[in-house]
């Protein structure tokens, strides 16, 4: 199985997300809230840190 | 005003049993068990739904990162740093033993999502770890 790089993150975010909601909050709504702001963080910083890496020589 | 009494006792006894901690012995049994076989602590102690998110999320990352031609790392002397990469990888439990049984994770680096499949191969151990803790504290009423 071969993923790409965005999918295999977004994959990757989903779950440790989830886990990380569930372990840390005790209400489902926080739960919620907290999932989702993880996931995007993920996401965001990932992004971010890409962009960074771009003009490197690597 | 004694029907009332008698009333309240048995919830607040109840209320007061549940608040107990559980025995160390067991809370350490259902650790181990969780190890074994990830979200099983959670579901013996009662947070089944919670047990079955967890399992899944573990089992499918684990499937995911063999999917992706990741290694399992075994305990190697002779590369003492693999030793950190083991212990990430037996945090899976069972499946990391029934995969290592069935030669799969032998890891194929020319593979091109290896190293996607490694880490999500560590990464599932390493939450299986932090699911365990959290199932020794609700266990031991540190959190609801």
């Amino acid at each position: 199985m071969i993923l790409s790089h965005f999918t295999a993150l977004v994959v990757f975010g989903v779950i440790v997300s989830t886990v990380f909601a569930l372990i840390t909050k005790n209400e489902p709504r926080d739960q919620l809230r907290y999932g989702i702001f993880v996931f995007l963080s993920f996401l965001a910083v990932a992004v971010v840190v890409g962009w960074i890496m771009y003009p490197l020589p690597l | 005003m004694d029907q009332s009494n008698d009333r309240v006792e048995p919830s607040s006894q109840q209320a007061a049993v549940e608040s107990q901690p559980m025995n160390m012995m067991a809370t350490l049994a259902i650790c181990l068990g969780g190890l074994l076989v990830p979200g099983l602590a959670h579901v013996i102690i009662g947070k089944w739904v919670r047990g079955l998110i967890f399992a899944a999320c573990v089992l499918v990352m684990f499937a995911l990162g063999l999917a992706m031609h990741g290694k399992l790392y075994n305990l190697e002397f002779d590369e003492p740093l693999h030793a950190f990469a083991f212990i990430a990888n037996i945090g899976a439990g069972i499946p990391y033993w029934i995969a290592e049984r069935l030669n799969l994770g032998i890891g194929t680096m020319t593979f091109p999502s290896f190293d996607y499949g490694t880490t999500y191969l560590w990464v599932c151990g390493l939450l299986n770890y932090l699911i365990v803790l959290d199932a020794f504290d609700i266990a031991q009423r540190r959190k609801p």
